[in-house]
Parts: structure tokens; sequence; C-alpha cells
């Protein structure tokens, strides 16, 4: 392996110092009680030195994987072995960032180099399945991009062979490790919003989605998200996400969906909608409603948690109280003179007063230096539950509740009916 | 140009009002805190409107005083 630039080196530094801080957290405090998925980030970041790297081997080096290499190449302890990409130029791009390692066009090959550890699967949806199950035979540790599969059968095939494999699996919901979400998840626990009555979340862009196509037969093969015979697009690309902080928050899967998707801007060939619109059905009438248009950006992304006393966003990070502390006295007695100088007094009109936005003052999160959406930190946990060789609790779980979730929303718009959650899936 | 000169005593006069501009926004500021019964801290965590309304109340008054002067000015050199 070939020394890292100073430029690395500095962010490994930076990030084991932020891990050290992580796992004395994480040692103090009762958390893993209810995030059990941290437990690795507990054991302190070891030492560069080869006995201690983990050695990890890259399929898929996109957009997603280019980041996953970012993020590697700045892990304490972690050695990126081997990439794996069935496209030259992106193959030779992400070999040119990784000094070292071993270039593959085969993902079997891949797995039969000595010494690798783990795999790390950031691949169009339908391939998901079949390459954990071909890198858990083999063996491997797998780290696998959300969703969890192409079909519900797949994801029960995934955690079948994951129970009896005693391999650590972990899959790329970085909200899991996002502090914006523990700290919302904090909240709700402590009852600050009330019990959770209703989960608004959206995602909105204005953009096509595309990317750019060298030649028209590499139209499916680069742009594969918005192709049905690779993926459920806006769903599993996106409410995935949104499914996964739904079911941990709530803590449990939803029983049913309805829906309706379509596509009406981006007419442009593709065959998977540009706007979905879902409602999910929970236990005790709690419904969780996605949606998600690629036509207006305006109101951009979040996960709004509605409860009896306040909304949280928790990927803006912000609280809204239904009862915030009232003004100063003396902006009361301000205002007071404000509006007895200015207001008009209506003569006739409503007698009601609509019930627009109330302009409530948002409570932030603390901020946390030093991270990002929980990327990092995933990362960092999937190498240290391979050093420590144990599983990581609970992430299985996480992985099908949201996978069979946004496969089921998917059906109920394609089907036009409500999909009900498979009673039989076992995890 | 004609240097205007500003006397001491004129100064203390000022920041005498000042501060009278000053006393009487706390009192308010009292008043409010008692008639919308909120926290007795506000004296010291709204003390900068409790400035920003003294300031208020001083350009008022200053204002006032300038027209009475000019009033009481005109009036002066009538009778004279």
């Amino acid at each position: 392996m070939k020394p890292d630039s100073p430029s690395i080196i500095s962010q490994r530094t930076r990030r084991r110092e932020f891990l050290k801080q992580v796992a004395a957290f994480v040692g103090s405090t009762a958390l893993l009680a209810e995030l059990p998925w941290w437990s690795s980030l507990r054991a302190a970041p070891v030492s560069d030195a080869p006995s201690n790297r983990v050695r990890i081997g890259l399929v898929g080096v996109g957009s997603r994987g280019n980041l996953h290499i970012s993020h590697l190449l700045r892990t304490p302890g972690v050695e990126i072995a081997a990439l794996c990409d069935d496209y030259e130029p992106h193959l030779n791009a992400g070999l040119a960032r990784v000094k070292g390692a071993k270039g593959f066009s085969e993902f079997r090959k891949m797995l039969e180099m000595p010494n690798l550890d783990g795999v790390l699967i950031a691949l169009p949806l339908n391939l998901h399945s079949q390459f954990t199950l071909d890198a858990m035979s083999a063996g491997k540790h797998v780290y696998c991009e959300k969703s969890l599969a192409y079909t519900i059968e797949q994801c029960q095939a995934v955690a079948n062979a994951y129970r009896g494999s005693k391999k650590v699996f972990q899959v790329g919901h970085q909200r899991l490790y996002s502090p914006s979400y523990l700290h919302a998840y904090e909240l709700v626990k402590k009852g600050a919003i009330g019990d959770i009555k209703q989960i608004r979340a959206y995602w909105h862009r204005n953009g096509n989605w595309r990317n750019p196509v060298p030649s028209p037969e590499l139209e499916h093969r680069l742009n594969w998200r918005l192709y049905r015979a690779y993926s459920c697009g806006l769903m599993t690309e996106l409410a995935s996400h949104h499914m996964q902080v739904a079911n941990w928050f709530l803590g449990e899967h939803p029983l049913s969906v309805v829906g309706y998707g379509s596509i009406n801007y981006w007419k442009d060939g593709r065959e998977l909608y540009d706007n979905v619109n879902v409602v999910y059905k929970y236990a005790g009438g709690v419904h969780v409603i996605f949606d998600s248009l690629i036509s207006n950006r305006f109101y951009g992304m979040e996960v709004q948690m509605m409860g009896p006393k306040g909304t949280i966003e928790s990927e803006t990070g912000r609280m809204f109280s239904e009862t915030p502390p009232p003004a100063p006295g003396i902006v009361q007695l301000i205002n007071g003179i404000e509006r007895g100088v200015f207001e008009t007094i209506p003569i006739g009109g409503p007698s009601w007063v609509p019930d627009l936005k109330k302009n409530t003052k948002a409570a932030y999160f603390p901020q946390e230096p030093n991270h990002d959406d929980g990327t990092g930190l995933a990362l960092a946990a999937f190498a240290n539950a391979i050093r420590l060789n144990e599983p990581i609790p609970g992430m299985m779980e996480q992985a099908c509740h949201s996978g069979v979730a946004v496969l089921m929303g998917q059906m109920a718009m394609e089907q036009g009916r409500e999909v009900t959650w498979p009673e039989d899936f076992k995890i | 140009m004609k240097d205007v000169l500003i006397s001491g005593r004129r100064i203390a006069q000022e920041l005498g009002i000042f501060f009278g501009c000053f006393v009487v926004a706390l009192g308010l500021n009292i008043y409010s805190i008692i008639k919308f019964k909120t926290q007795w801290s506000e004296l010291l965590t709204t003390l900068h409107i409790t400035l920003a309304v003294a300031i208020v109340i001083f350009v008022l008054l200053a204002i006032l005083r300038f027209l009475l002067g000019g009033v009481a000015r005109m009036f002066r050199r009538k009778t004279s």
C-alpha cells in the first residue's frame, strides 16, 4: 500500500479524534439500550498499523461509491483493498483516487481476493440481494447501500442468509448515525412532543435526475434509477430513508399502504414515476405520509414528526412547541401599542380566524462540528464491527422494515390497491 | 464654518434627561412584567429592549422640546 497524501492523513487524524469522543460518549450513556446498532462504536479507534487494518472491497464506483471512498479514506484502521466495477471509466477513476487498491471488473474475482474482510455494495437496486448473498456465501461482512432489495422475496432471502451467518451486515441508512436524528429521538423519548400521531415526510427536487450518458447504449446502465428493471425510483432511492426513520421512531413496521404515482412532468422516456404520494397505516391509527416530486424543490426535504405537544423537523434539526413560552412582557406591551396604532378594525367579513401556519419560533438542536449526515460514522461502525467480529444488533430489522415498506408503496401505486405487510415475512 | 459649542452644563442636562427616559422605560418594563405575569428576570434579559425604548422616548422628547423651544422663541421675538 502506498503512503497516503498529507491531506488524507490530516482528515484521518481529525476523524480519529472524533471517534475517540464518540467511543467515550457511547460507553458512558445508556444509549445502547435504545440504539443497539451503535454498539461497535464503543471501541476506540485503532492505529493504522497493517495488523489493525480492516480490508474493504467496494463494488460500484459511481456517485455513491465515490462518496464512500472519501469516507473510507478518512476512517482510521480501514484500507480500501479493492474496487470493482464493470464500467471501466468509473473503475479507472476510482483506482486513481485509491492508491494501491486492486481493480476488478468481476465481483466473484474480487471475492476470491485473500484477506478481504468485507465488501461495500453501492450498486443499482436490482443487484443488491444477489451481491449480498454472494458475499455472505464467500464469508465476507457486508455493507449494502439502501434499499435492501428489489423484491420482498429478495429481502426475505437476505434476512434468511444473515440469520445463520454470524457475519456483520449493515445497510446504508446513515440517519441511524446522524446526530440530528439522535437528538430528535431523545426528544421523542422524553415526551417533548407527546406520542407521535403523524409523520409527514417529503423529498422534493427540481431536476431530471439523469446522469450524462456518453453513448445511447449506456442509458439504462448509467440512469438505472429511471427504469423499472433496475429500481423502484423515488420509493427505493429516496423514500426508503424516510421510511426507515418512521419505522425506527414508531418502533414498528407499517401495516398497509395506499398511494398514487405518475409521470406528469419528465416525459422523457423514463419508466418510473416522477412524483409519488403514499400513505402508510401503522398500529393505533398513526399514519406516515410521504410525497416526492422532482419538478418543484420549494419545500426541499424534511421529516416532520407531529405530536400533541409539538413538531420535530429532524432534517433541519429543530422543534416547534404547540405552546411556546410567551414573549417577554415589554415585547407584549410594545406589540399591543403597535396593534392599537396600526391595526385596522374589520367591519363585517369572516368571523373566524384562518388556520394559517403559526409563526412559532423554532428551538434548534445543538450543532455537531466535524460531523456529516451519519455516513462517516456508519462506515466507522461497520469497520469496528468487523474488527470486533460481532454483528450489528438491530440492523437487519431496520433494513427489512424499510426495504419491504417502500416495495409495498411501489406495489400500491402500480396496482392501484391497498397493500398489506406480508404476514409470513420473518427476520 | 461656525463651531458649535455645547456647554458642560448642557451635556449634564441631556444626560439627566436620558437617565429620566431610562427610568421611565424601566418602569414600563416593570409594569408589563406585572401586567403580563412574566418573569422578573426579564428586567435583566430584556435590558437591551429597555435601552431601545429609552432612546425612543428621548428622541420623541427631543423633537417635542425642539418644537416647543421654537414656538417659545417666536413668541418672545413678537413680544420684544
